[in-house]
């Protein structure tokens, strides 16, 4: 039955599939995990780099951008589709500085990406945008925000979300460590987003790219030396919780 | 052929009968040329048994010199990156044949000269306990198969995002008695291609044996799809065989990271 519905995108099946839609969904899942955490005073995204061949320059290959200032996004999927929504983006962050002479909000922004991409799912001729998308920022009212996009254009707003490969496993590692101690400082929130993406990463530290917002300053991207710091602080506090575990049990 | 109205084209069924018929009794002689082209075709597309890294064939009755309690076959990528790591990596094997084809769609043209790298299957067997190998149904010989699925193929009355990919499923065989390790593959799900023949061949000549199927969503070489199939280290069919697992998930590791594939594709 799928194969006679799944062909065009402006097709129903007979029980309210858009398949195209959920194939894209499918392509979201080839591209590597990326982790978003609200904490009280920043926000975090990680992402797993992929290793990069030898003789390509590192630098062009970005799972996190900047939309603008105080506002930026990781993305899983399709690399072009990747390009193409962030463009848009950036151009109606500025233009809505010019225009309205404040900068966006984040819904703003990620309800434009959303309606963009729910655009390609009612045309025809054209295939559903290839990425899930997640984004964050602080609004002028100081307060953090994490939202996250799909391939159907839908949005919503999280504490913390997982896209990509193996999001199912990161997301229940959220939930069942996502508590308001883990994101009570900065420092916390980020060794919460490493543990997450430990879970499923497969080389480790070296493999983790993170950048983080804090309110009233600029994005920062974190350095690999700076990366590792923190997971070795992880493993050390690992450990030490084994040792008093083995204690204990003694 | 009819076009529908996005575009897409269909062949439409025909109660009369297809409309090359009449063209098909006109070109049905066959030409000498014709025949020798297709025994060529079929003498390429043989499967040929190979003993270890030479081009002697590997007789069917030298292999039934090795008895054979237990048969185990990986087939896909995260399956035999799974046994290497873990089963293989523990004892020492040795290599005893290979079987290698050839049909159109494999890329090299040159058939003689086909590298061992590019052999279809390679027959290993325990150098401690060579019993572990074999070819021919024999009696208290037990068949485990390793093999991997996508996600998608799946049937379910769940959508397949609140699925906890991956995930094992195993169908056996009437004669197979022991425990299974995970829950056994439900209707309508089916199984495909050579896993399926094998299956087919063991319950018709009453042989037990096993089917282990991972439901992945990452079809190529990966950490957590190879994990799923721990559970079956404890099984019957594995015990005994798997010592060192540390050293395995470090080999693991090491695998994955020599095979990475690089795409730009998906980021």
């Amino acid at each position: 039955m799928a194969s006679r519905y799944d062909r065009a995108i402006t097709v129903f099946s007979p029980d309210g599939h858009l398949f195209q839609v959920e194939y894209a969904q499918e392509a979201v899942k080839k591209g590597s995990t990326a982790v978003g955490i609200r904490g009280a005073n920043i926000v975090v995204l990680g992402v797993e780099k992929k290793s990069v061949a030898k003789l390509q320059d590192e630098r062009t290959v970005r799972k996190i951008c900047a939309l603008d200032d105080h506002v930026c996004m990781a993305f899983a999927g399709l690399t072009a589709d990747a390009r193409v929504v962030i463009n848009r983006a950036r151009v109606e962050c500025q233009s809505h500085r010019l225009t309205v002479e404040d900068p966006v909000t984040v819904e703003y922004i990620t309800r434009f990406i959303a309606t963009l991409k729910q655009k390609y799912t009612q045309s025809n001729g054209r295939r559903p945008f290839g990425i899930s998308a997640l984004i964050v920022g602080f609004d002028d009212d100081g307060i953090p925000r994490l939202y996250q996009t799909d391939p159907s254009g839908t949005y919503h707003a999280w504490k913390a979300n997982a896209i990509g490969r193996s999001a199912k496993t990161v997301r229940e590692f959220l939930e069942k460590n996502y508590t308001e101690d883990a994101i009570a400082s900065d420092n916390e929130a980020i060794k919460l987003a490493i543990k997450a993406l430990l879970e499923v990463v497969q080389s480790g530290g070296k493999n983790i790219e993170l950048a983080v917002i804090r309110r009233n300053q600029a994005l920062k991207m974190f350095s690999a030396k700076e990366v590792e710091l923190h997971v070795t602080e992880i493993e050390k506090e690992k450990e030490e919780a084994e040792k008093k575990k083995s204690k204990k049990s003694v | 052929m009819a076009a529908t109205f996005f575009g897409e084209v269909v062949k439409a069924p025909c109660r009369a009968g297809t409309e090359d018929e009449e063209e098909e009794d006109e070109g049905r002689r066959e030409t000498p040329e014709d025949r020798e082209v297709r025994q060529q075709l079929a003498r390429k597309r043989e499967v040929r048994l190979l003993r270890r890294q030479t081009k002697t064939s590997l007789e069917v009755s030298l292999l039934e010199k090795y008895p054979c309690s237990k048969f185990i076959i990986a087939i896909g990528n995260n399956a035999v990156a799974f046994l290497s790591s873990f089963v293989m990596n523990s004892g020492v094997w040795e290599e005893v044949g290979c079987a290698k084809l050839w049909n159109e769609w494999c890329r090299t043209t040159d058939t003689i000269h086909l590298s061992s790298t590019e052999a279809f299957c390679v027959f290993y067997h325990l150098k401690s306990n060579p019993s572990v190998f074999g070819s021919c149904p024999r009696k208290n010989m037990q068949i485990t198969i390793l093999t991997c699925r996508h996600v998608t193929d799946y049937k379910t009355s769940e959508s397949t995002g609140s699925l906890p990919s991956p995930f094992l499923k195993a169908l056996k065989t009437q004669n197979f008695k022991d425990p299974v390790c995970c829950p056994l593959l439900e209707q309508p799900n089916i199984v495909h291609d050579l896993p399926a023949a094998v299956l087919s061949y063991c319950q018709v000549w009453k042989i037990p044996a096993i089917l282990y199927l991972c439901y992945t969503d990452v079809m190529k070489l990966d950490l957590i799809t190879v994990e799923a199939f721990k559970p079956i280290l404890s099984t019957r069919s594995l015990k005994g065989l798997v010592k060192n697992i540390p050293q395995s998930t470090e080999l693991l590791k090491k695998l994955m990271t020599t095979n990475e594939i690089q795409s730009n594709i998906y980021t």
